[in-house]
């Protein structure tokens, strides 16, 4: 695996304000400083797949009574959420379980970069929080039709199982509930833009992921 | 603003593919579809801030019963939703109302400029549905705390206060009042990034501009639907 300093996927970045409003940073202090004084047991991690999940009802169905906090950011590819986790937005929590849900949002990064950027991510994630689970969760496939994203995502999950399966304190989760029809077309039902789940996207994607994080913190329970 | 200067914010323009999975083209043609599919009484059209509204609970409350389309893409700044009305958005429909919600993506453009492709749009509109009324919503404020894009989005409604109703069937609704709390943020309630709203505030918004298309729809000269009651 590519060193940091050759993988613009696996080297710390912040987000560039380019607009003028510098949400981006605002985002990752408001993170820093919401942390403060929660105690969450599950803290997910990401990019816009992630912070969209907070909007909806399924959140507070599901992943609130798991006490759960979510540092989504739209957006956000590998190297940007490696520069939150290592500037505070880990500093002051103890989580069980680190959902990680990035990658789709990598562009002109190889399939190679990008598992090198989730990994870099796994490996943080373990020097500042020992004890934690890191679950990292498939990039969903996108676009109405099959394209050359697919492929790389499909390439990266395949990457990133690999490369966890000698772990023993991260695993790959595959949350793709069938997206892809025979046809090959990806239904607006489910991804309303054909990037971004719909509420009963989330609701597919959602449930089997619940029912394993449930699992992970029993078994974290034990240790 | 010089008659003689073509307003870039004005010229109607497709989003290139750079990603590389075709999403806006294949929402596009699905809008197009819809078009041929169904007969709305009101149009949304715009960018995230229309988008994403349908994917909260308030839409299938308060505007499915309007028999309402909702055609908003992220990204779309005023040139994109241009070149969509040009394109196929508009054929097959006679929606009575078009809500018009876009201009916060037009990042290279001067609040100037903005307003007068928003003013392109309204026009668009209403020489192509004669009969449609238009409602142009305001830009909101944006960001955690006060900046240029607060100050360009203001002024941005500023001139289409003035310059719409010079267009007779077009109207102006502001639905950003109490977003900005009086230390000048906003809050992440309303705003989950400081740009895209909650479903609280949707909420917010949607009550003024539903009574508002109630208000329109009475007021067109046709037998009122069941589902309105």
């Amino acid at each position: 695996m590519s060193s940091g300093d050759s993988n613009p996927a696996a080297t710390p970045t912040p987000g560039v304000d380019t607009q003028g409003d510098g949400r981006w940073m605002s985002l990752h202090n408001h993170f820093v400083s919401n942390s403060k004084d929660k105690e969450p047991d599950v803290l997910f991690v990401g990019d816009s797949l992630v912070q969209l999940l907070h909007q909806f009802e399924v959140w507070r169905d599901l992943f609130s009574p798991l006490h759960a906090l979510n540092f989504g950011v739209g957006g956000d590819a590998t190297q940007h959420v490696l520069w939150r986790l290592s500037n505070g937005e880990l500093a002051h929590i103890s989580p069980k379980v680190v959902v990680l849900w990035v990658g789709t949002n990598n562009h002109g990064h190889t399939a190679e970069q990008i598992c090198g950027g989730i990994m870099a991510i796994v490996q943080l994630i373990k020097d500042k929080l020992p004890k934690a689970y890191t679950l990292v969760l498939g990039v969903l496939p996108r676009g109405k039709m099959p394209n050359s994203l697919r492929e790389r995502n499909a390439q990266v999950n395949k990457l990133v199982q690999e490369a966890v399966s000698s772990l023993p304190h991260a695993s790959l989760l595959n949350v793709d509930p069938g997206l892809v029809h025979s046809d090959g077309s990806i239904s607006h039902q489910d991804l309303y833009d054909y990037l971004h789940l719909t509420p009963q996207g989330y609701q597919a994607v959602c449930q089997p992921l619940h029912t394993h994080l449930k699992g992970l913190l029993e078994k974290q329970a034990e240790n | 603003m010089s008659g003689d200067e073509i307003n870039p914010a004005a010229v109607a323009q497709a989003v290139e593919d750079v990603q590389g999975d075709d999403r806006w083209m294949s929402q596009h043609t699905r809008f197009v579809q819809e078009c041929k599919d169904a007969e709305p009484e009101v149009l949304f059209i715009g960018d995230s801030m229309v988008q994403l509204m349908q994917q909260y609970e308030i839409w299938r409350e308060l505007f499915s019963p309007l028999h309402a389309l909702n055609f908003g893409i992220g990204g779309d700044t005023t040139c994109n939703v241009l070149w969509r009305l040009q394109n196929g958005e508009l054929d097959n429909i006679r929606p009575k109302v078009t809500v018009v919600w876009v201009g916060t993506n037009n990042h290279e453009h001067s609040a100037e400029q903005v307003a007068g492709g928003i003013l392109a749009i309204a026009q668009l509109l209403t020489s192509r549905l004669p009969k449609t009324k238009v409602v142009v919503l305001g830009l909101l404020a944006r960001g955690d705390g006060p900046n240029p894009l607060r100050e360009k989005n203001a002024a941005v409604n500023g001139f289409l206060r003035s310059w719409l109703p010079r267009l007779g069937q077009a109207q102006f609704l502001d639905v950003g009042v109490g977003f900005v709390h009086s230390d000048g943020t906003i809050s992440t309630r309303d705003m989950f990034d400081f740009l895209h709203l909650t479903a609280a505030g949707y909420r917010a918004i949607a009550k003024p501009l539903s009574d508002l298309l109630l208000q329109i729809l009475d007021e067109t000269p046709e037998e009122k639907r069941a589902s309105l009651v």
